[in-house]
């Protein structure tokens, strides 16, 4: 198995604080790991030095291949339509033509379920909605790495099933992921391996019924057992 | 009521100085206020020092002063004159204008949210394609009502240039009224005026109309 990302000994310091603090991580090819963690443990800092958002203070990273991105706030463009959203980065980027860029945009809203928004605003859409045009629009990049930072937290409970869907979807067409997240049901579902952080550090890590069931920290066990009460701590940034 | 007609061909020789200055102004100023903004953002502290003083100057000293010092200072200083009283006119709005509607654009500019930067970062567009193709096409709505309101300002603004001898429609109507005594064309004037803001405001409207198609609905 190739290795898509290489990370040793990451750093990152914000102003003397240390918000990642000696971080070792990689991942496969078509692997899916979700990220769990306390707000404030670096989950979504450590996404944002893989695609460079953040540089990182100190440590080496190597990467193979290219990185799509799903926001907590979705961060579409709202001046476009859903359509015009997934084929502008194609088109500007990649310099695919207007209409293989549009093929793959209809096939990727069919994919998320959403082929009768294609000509509407985003701000007319639900949030559930919104995301689902964000991973497609994401994944018209055709990325070897799919990052989600929080995807589902911005979102009323009874609508992020639907966006869970679409990255279980994912998950099993082999997609490589890596998801941070407080949803506890999709980590122990659907990743192949589960990584605990808790400030700036990796705590545990292994497969999901090692983490939620054979759970090894004290820390770990704190966190799932506030957690795993309904309690969903909310990322405040 | 007949005087006024043989007084109207005077009035819209003036009347087409000042649509000229004011097309000029527009059309060099919306452009120019554009590096100017950047500049004022920019990262490095001479550059955006340089252009914040540029627009401190032209922002927080009269219009009529600058045209005064472009047209007496400037030459006198310099011992020679490049321009005559309506090209100086010209170059000094352009000048004045790029630093209210750089103001207009920073702001606007500020006004987009982080996460689009991020997620034009995260697909890979560049910086002139994120500015280009994300920031100023959201910018539009933003900057659009008080542009047109600079832009209905301009047009009385105009009116200024008369102080440095410029020929326009103002110049013209008084040169009138002190010649005859009668003060008809002062009315006739004032209506000019209301005709073309009049325009510029439905103008505005319908722009405005079009860069908010993308709005939630029910606001």
């Amino acid at each position: 198995m190739k290795h898509i990302l290489k990370m040793e000994n990451i750093v990152k310091e914000y102003e003397g604080n240390r918000v990642l603090d000696g971080v070792d991580f990689s991942i496969e090819k078509g692997e899916t790991v979700s990220v769990i963690g306390p707000s404030g443990s670096g989950k979504s800092t450590l996404l944002k030095c893989i695609n460079g958002l953040v540089k990182i203070t100190s440590g080496d990273m190597i990467l193979n291949g290219s990185t799509g991105m799903v926001f907590q706030h979705f961060n579409l463009f709202p001046h476009m339509t859903c359509i015009e959203n997934i084929m502008y980065a194609p088109m500007k980027v990649k310099k695919i033509s207007k209409s293989d860029a549009e093929a793959k945009a209809v096939s990727l809203l069919e994919m998320v379920g959403l082929s009768d928004k294609r000509d509407e605003y985003p701000n007319h859409l639900s949030g559930g909605q919104q995301q689902r045009v964000a991973i497609a629009r994401a994944l018209a990049m055709e990325p070897d790495l799919m990052l989600f930072d929080e995807a589902t937290s911005a979102l009323d409970p009874e609508i992020t099933g639907e966006v869970l869907e679409v990255m279980k979807k994912m998950a099993k067409d082999h997609v490589t992921m890596i998801v941070v997240t407080h949803e506890m049901g999709f980590a122990r579902e659907v990743s192949d391996r589960v990584i605990f952080m808790d400030k700036g550090k990796i705590v545990e890590e292994g497969k999901p019924q090692e983490i939620f069931q054979n759970t090894k920290s004290e820390r770990l066990k704190n966190f799932l057992g506030v957690v795993l009460n309904d309690y969903v701590p909310q990322d405040t940034k | 009521m007949e005087q006024i007609f043989s007084y109207l061909p005077l009035m819209f020789e003036g009347l087409e100085k000042t649509i000229i200055l004011f097309f000029i102004t527009l059309a060099l100023s919306l452009p120019l206020a554009l590096p100017i903004a950047l500049g004022e953002e920019s990262k490095n502290k001479v550059v955006s020092f340089i252009f914040k003083t540029y627009v401190f100057i032209f922002r927080g000293t009269p219009l009529m002063l600058q045209l005064f010092f472009f047209y007496f200072f400037f030459p006198i200083v310099l011992n020679i004159r490049i321009f005559d009283d309506f090209q100086t006119a010209c170059l000094t709005f352009v000048l004045n204008y790029a630093a209210y509607f750089a103001e207009i654009y920073r702001g606007g500019m500020n006004s987009i949210d982080k996460g689009q930067y991020d997620a034009a970062f995260a697909l890979g567009l560049s910086k002139r394609q994120t500015l280009f193709g994300i920031v100023i096409p959201q910018t539009m709505k933003v900057i659009l009502p008080p542009i047109s309101n600079e832009t209905i300002t301009l047009v009385k603004d105009t009116a200024l240039i008369m102080v440095i001898g410029a020929a326009d429609l103002m110049k013209m109507t008084s040169s009138i009224v002190n010649r005859t005594n009668d003060i008809t064309p002062l009315f006739v004037a004032a209506v000019i005026y209301l005709i073309m803001t009049f325009i510029l405001t439905i103008i505005s409207g319908r722009l405005e109309k079009y860069f908010s198609r993308y709005d939630e609905r029910g606001e």
